[in-house]
């Protein structure tokens, strides 16, 4: 009986103690559940902070650079108001031809004074919305300061679907500011289809392309599927394709020759889906937005080009 | 003291040890890993790609012999992983040895090639420690322009990581992009060639699977150091909606702060970079319909007599063609893989062999 009650009232006891034991543990565990949680919450609050900060920069940095603009145009407008009232109505014509044929001569000298300058240039649109003249502009300006071949890229197939309007937009732009002289800058647009350009042109000075995803993947997809056909067909061995033969399967009759500088629009650090295979040595050079773009950003992209050095695995 | 000569004394206090092996043994500090929590809030890149460039300059910076920049260089990889284990990124990529880096000076290639081979059979000694972080290496390239041994060492190291599956690790040695383009192309060839695939069949899916890559997703963020702003024939077909970030930093002097750096432009750019992707997914998946009814389509042709086909009829012949398709895909896709792997046995019963002898 005795030790009947001592064995209930030891075993009263371990479970009180067994009870307490559980209760000090479980009130451990959430002080350290409430810990981690509070140190989640903390981190999220901190990182959210971060990229709100680092979105407030970006917008005043693209909000002043377009006030700087606005600001400038502002002050031409104004120097121009000035000339006019005292000037004889021809003057004025004058004054604004001599701008555009300073312009001209400007973007020659320009193009010959650097080290090098791109064969190929691939603009990569890569904002929602693009501004056909903005384009048509640099366009322009890499005939201009002499290069040969031009692509215009964007990640929706935007351009490919416009295709019509941003070649009129080009030639416009092309009467505007290479006035008299746009006759001697010819233009060649190539599309897709197989017929022959319709514009036969003495001297071509530039080929301009237009592109989209479609070019790139898809494009080697079917490169490939000509390849395999060719070995369905017993005329070549899968063993037979080296790197040149695939290069001169996507490169097609028309090709154009690598592009040596990737002029990227836009605040997305990517190439999105710009023709994987053909960039492999392009120079990627970033600007912030082609919206308003100045000749001068243009031109400092160029001069970036010309300094890079490559050494071609060596 | 200028950062060139803090340089040179880091170089000199590392233990050797430490210096050859794989897997770095350091662990944060307490700001860094504060910093990470920090990051770790926000979305994280699940496969990072790294172009080690600027061992070279490093190394004429510092007025060391172009070897020890390329030590360095490996160093700091085993550094950098260990960092991204931290950061819970738990794969990564390498621009080792390009193809294009055999034109290099003959003692310069030697070099790396005896570089490669120590740290190769340095990783079959820390096969334990492999092991107890789950590491699975794979080299990619075209391995038959390496050294045999080299080659046979790679397939030992390949095969005794082959089933850890903690984090991965992929060593692009003599490669280039475009080499593995065309090998995947290549693939698919051989299986039209082995009547296992149509022309047809081949798709992007299909060049996605016969990659070197296939066992791995498409990298989230892509990182070059020494200021370079190209891809140098590096993972094209993979990176096309990946995050492309330059840093102007010698890759042996890379810092925990310049991941950072790299991986919040990555997640700056996520929301844009993930809508991109989507929209060329159901690009994707709109084609491939297209292609499967327009083929589909034909066989009816072939099959009717000139009768009009009624709407039925077409739905149930592109189902089953799909289907078919799909099916002939699974079977080349199965084939390829056992091709693959059984070069590494081949290789690998080669060293045995070679070893007993």
């Amino acid at each position: 009986m005795k030790w009947h009650s001592q064995s209930i009232f030891l075993s009263g006891g371990a479970f009180k103690n067994w009870n307490a034991a559980l209760y000090e543990w479980l009130k451990i565990r959430q002080k350290i559940f409430l810990r981690l949680y509070m140190m989640a919450v903390v981190y999220e609050f901190v990182w959210r902070m971060l990229h709100a900060l680092l979105h407030l920069q970006r917008t005043i940095l693209s909000w002043f650079r377009i006030s700087i603009w606005n600001w400038n145009w502002r002050l031409w407008r104004r120097a121009v108001a000035a000339v006019q009232v005292p000037a004889v109505f021809g003057f004025q014509n004058h004054t604004y031809n001599n701008k555009k044929s300073c312009g001209r001569v400007r973007w020659k000298s320009d193009g010959k004074s650097l080290e090098k300058l791109p064969l190929h240039v691939g603009l990569l649109i890569a904002e929602e919305e693009p501004r056909y003249t903005d384009i048509a502009n640099l366009v322009v300006w890499c005939m201009a300061v002499g290069i040969s071949y031009v692509s215009v890229y964007d990640n929706q197939g935007i351009f490919r679907r416009n295709n019509s309007r941003l070649m009129d937009e080009i030639l416009k732009q092309q009467q505007e500011l290479l006035g008299l002289d746009s006759l001697k800058y010819s233009v060649e647009f190539l599309n897709n289809s197989n017929d022959k350009p319709e514009q036969q042109v003495l001297s071509c000075q530039a080929t301009v392309k237009v592109l989209s995803p479609d070019d790139g993947k898809p494009g080697i997809v079917t490169a490939a599927q000509k390849f395999c056909q060719l070995v369905e067909q017993q005329q070549q061995r899968s063993t037979d394709l080296d790197v040149n033969m695939l290069d001169s399967l996507l490169r097609g009759t028309k090709g154009m020759p690598d592009p040596d500088l990737v002029m990227k629009f836009g605040t997305v650090d990517s190439t999105l889906g710009f023709l994987p295979w053909h960039i492999r040595l392009a120079e990627i050079i970033s600007l912030p937005s082609h919206i308003n773009i100045t000749y001068e950003d243009f031109f400092s992209a160029l001069k970036c080009y010309a300094g890079c050095e490559q050494r071609l695995g060596k | 003291m200028s950062s060139t000569e803090q340089s040179k004394t880091k170089l000199n206090q590392t233990p050797t040890t430490q210096r050859m092996s794989w897997i770095h043994k350091g662990e944060l500090t307490l700001i860094e890993r504060l910093s990470a929590n920090i990051l770790k809030a926000g979305p994280m890149p699940k496969h990072v790609a790294f172009i080690m460039d600027g061992n070279r300059r490093y190394a004429r910076k510092l007025h060391v012999e172009r070897q020890q920049g390329h030590t360095q260089g490996f160093d700091k990889l085993a550094e950098t992983l260990r960092w991204c284990l931290n950061l819970e990124i738990r794969e990564v990529t390498v621009y080792a040895f390009s193809i294009e880096n055999f034109k290099r000076a003959k003692d310069e290639v030697d070099g790396l090639m005896e570089l490669a081979r120590q740290k190769f059979s340095r990783l079959l000694d820390e096969q334990e420690d492999l092991e107890k972080h789950g590491v699975c290496i794979r080299v990619l390239g075209d391995l038959t322009l390496l050294p045999l041994d080299i080659q046979k060492l790679i397939a030992q190291a390949v095969l005794a990581t082959k089933h850890h599956n903690k984090c991965f690790l992929n060593v692009c040695f003599a490669y280039t992009s475009r080499h593995e383009i065309t090998n995947a192309v290549k693939e698919a060839a051989w299986g039209v060639e082995q009547g296992l695939i149509k022309p047809s069949d081949v798709s992007e899916f299909l060049l996605d699977e016969c990659l070197y890559t296939n066992n791995s997703p498409d990298p989230d963020l892509l990182i070059r150091t020494s200021g370079e702003v190209r891809l140098s024939d590096f993972l094209l077909w993979q990176t096309t909606y990946s995050c492309l970030v330059f840093q102007s930093i010698l890759w042996p002097e890379y810092s925990f702060w310049n991941l950072c750096e790299a991986i919040l432009q990555y997640q700056l750019n996520h929301q844009a970079l993930q809508k991109a992707r989507d929209q060329h997914a159901e690009a994707r998946v709109l084609q491939q319909l297209e292609a499967d009814r327009c083929c589909a389509a034909d066989l009816l042709q072939q099959t009717g007599l000139g009768k009009p086909v009624d709407p039925q009829l077409r739905q149930e012949a592109l189902q089953k063609y799909t289907a078919e398709r799909e099916e002939r895909v699974h079977s080349f896709l199965t084939a390829l893989q056992e091709k693959r792997d059984r070069f590494f046995t081949d290789l690998n019963k080669g060293f045995i062999a070679s070893a007993k002898a």
